[in-house]
């Protein structure tokens, strides 16, 4: 634990203990959709599927990343992860990313990725404002996912027919905001 | 429609009791369906068996989110 990182957030105001609680179900969010994403992509063939297939794989690898960058703030501010694998599945800040019923139905697919987005966009959205000027550090990186989080869920909105994402494909490395809480 | 004062609605707070609810602009939502609501708390800041209207102001989401759930009863004063 850093003491004094610690310490300078209490002071701040944060309720240490909650935010930690609140950063360990979006660690949770990300691995298990980080999971769960694997089987959409898989899932994601033919005609329909094939073409969104690499940005589920992207946002799959950056959910991963997400995980990777939250857990060491985690540790940081006096945090731990659960023991339990089926614990920390079970208190994620969102619900499971589940394949559909019906594996064809590529618009089903695509509304479980744009709704597992949506939920991470809130998600951090409310750690930014609960940090805004208080905790630098978790501020920064909570901007560094939503920032792509934003992403994602704008693209699979495009593909839902909600309106242009306004983005082209992610060009060669992933995670362009969060990249640097990585190194 | 059930009628719940503010001690008889503490009582579905998840802890006791497997149903859970909250209160929002005077009515009770039944939440224990969601998975946000497991043992009646929600994205560690929020707990079940109380009136949310104020607190939502602050939430990223808005009331639409509540009304996905049923309403069992209303909140008297």
């Amino acid at each position: 634990m850093a003491k004094v990182t610690r310490e300078m957030v209490e002071k701040a105001g944060v309720d240490v203990k909650k935010l930690v609680e609140l950063l360990v179900k979006n660690a949770a969010a990300e691995l298990t959709t980080f999971y769960y994403y694997t089987i959409l992509r898989v899932n994601l063939i033919g005609l329909e599927g094939e073409g969104l297939k690499e940005i589920a794989e992207t946002a799959r690898i950056e959910d991963r990343n997400h995980f990777e960058a939250l857990v060491p703030r985690i540790y940081e501010l006096g945090g731990k992860l659960p023991d339990d694998m089926k614990e920390f599945h079970d208190l994620s800040a969102c619900p499971p990313a589940r394949l559909p019923k019906n594996l064809k139905d590529v618009k089903a697919i695509l509304k479980v990725l744009v709704e597992a987005e949506r939920c991470a966009v809130r998600g951090y959205t409310h750690i930014c404002n609960l940090t805004a000027g208080k905790d630098h550090r978790t501020y920064d990186l909570a901007m560094a996912i939503l920032n792509e989080e934003i992403e994602h869920e704008s693209w699979f909105s495009e593909f839902l027919g909600e309106g242009p994402s306004g983005h082209y494909l992610r060009r060669g490395e992933t995670s362009p905001f969060v990249s640097k809480f990585l190194k | 429609m059930r009628i719940f004062t503010k001690k008889e609605l503490a009582k579905f707070n998840g802890k006791n009791n497997p149903s859970v609810y909250i209160a929002y602009k005077g009515y009770v939502y039944d939440v224990s369906s969601s998975f946000l609501w497991q043992n009646g708390e929600h994205q560690a800041y929020h707990n079940a068996g109380k009136d949310l209207t104020i607190l939502l102001k602050d939430a990223p989401h808005g009331e639409e989110m509540i009304f996905k759930f049923p309403v069992v009863g209303i909140l008297k004063d």
